[in-house]
């Protein structure tokens, strides 16, 4: 338990910069759901699995579900407009 | 607002709230410390007085659940604010062809995402039933197992296709699922006040502790959260996904610029 918990963290850290720091939206809406698979590990093991199985559910997969629908009706829009 | 005023104005805010973080930083309890007062009083108190093992429950739908209640209108007004919007836009008409990007293949869905969602989505829903029927005796509820059910159905979607997700959700099923489950909660509430008890009084029998029926009036307020969430969220997901649809015939033009 004493290195799952600072490893836990630093992947934590890790993956939330790299949402960041990822500028491509479609590469970093699968940041987001990397991060929040992260943040679901992370709560597990300080003992909260009912966080841990909202944030799997709402942060792993609708959040990113929406920004991908999101991305692409916004892309089709742009190049209908275009053509 | 230009950017030299904008750094001015952050330099003030951070001269102003990096001192006043610093210290409420430095008055936190160390990581890892011992739990909360309020957790001890609810863990030493609740079994007896609620006969539930999951505490979290007990909070969420009986000792607080006031606060519950209006989390659960709040996310009503949440879904029913962002279907007005989309579908004001794009009207309530349905189509089946896909918006697609020019010049970008089409690649046909492979048997083995077929076969894997047909396994993992009865699954899924299977889990997430589990999850809402055991509130009071494991972690999870309500929310966390109507969420599941909801990505559940999404698993259709990723399977069969859009058609085939189409044929198995029926908007106005959901709709009466998110609102029936809202007014359930609502009565739930309501309901004891009959009896002369106080609003949300859990006057049912409480049953025994950790058995699946136990908690009372709390199984009856999680069945209700479970309806909404598994509906609010399903209807959340359809709506984005008809996003996605061709529009019937070309937008007006001056309508994208609104």
């Amino acid at each position: 338990m004493t290195i799952i918990l600072p490893l836990l963290l630093l992947f934590t850290a890790i993956s939330g910069t790299a949402v960041v720091l990822v500028r491509d939206p479609s590469r970093q809406v699968f940041a987001i759901a990397a991060n929040g698979l992260v943040l679901t590990i992370l709560f597990d093991a300080l003992q909260a699995p009912d966080v841990a199985l909202s944030e799997l559910a709402v942060g792993t997969a609708a959040v990113p579900l929406l920004f991908l629908v999101a991305l692409m009706a916004v892309r089709a829009n742009a190049s209908r407009e275009e053509s | 607002m230009s950017p030299r005023f904008r750094i001015a104005l952050l330099a003030l805010a951070g001269l102003v709230l990096l001192p006043a973080a610093a210290r409420v930083i430095a008055a936190l309890p160390p990581f890892g410390s011992t739990i909360a007062l309020y957790g001890e009083r609810i863990n030493a108190v609740t079994p007896e007085a609620r006969h539930v093992a999951n505490m979290v429950s007990a909070i969420n739908f009986d000792l607080r659940g006031l606060d519950t209640l209006g989390e659960e209108f709040m996310l009503l007004a949440a879904i029913t604010g962002t279907v007005v919007l989309l579908r004001g836009r794009r009207g309530e008409g349905t189509t089946e062809r896909a918006m697609r990007l020019p010049g970008r293949a089409v690649i046909p869905r492979s048997e083995a995402v077929v076969l894997g969602c047909r396994i993992a989505g009865p699954l899924t829903c299977l889990f997430g039933l589990y999850v809402v029927l055991h509130a009071t005796v494991t972690p999870g509820g309500g929310f966390q197992g109507g969420v599941i059910l909801a990505s559940g159905t999404l698993l259709i979607y990723l399977g069969e296709g859009y058609a085939g997700w189409r044929d198995s959700i029926r908007s106005h099923w959901l709709d009466a699922l998110e609102g029936g489950g809202a007014l359930l909660f609502a009565l739930c509430g309501l309901a004891p006040m009959l009896t002369g008890a106080a609003f949300m009084q859990n006057i049912l029998p409480l049953g025994t502790f950790r058995d699946l029926f136990s908690g009372g009036l709390m199984l009856v307020e999680n069945l209700g959260v479970a309806l909404a969430v598994t509906g609010g969220f399903t209807q959340l997901f359809l709506e984005f996904m008809e996003e996605t649809r061709e529009a019937e015939e070309p937008d007006e033009p001056g309508e994208e610029s609104a």
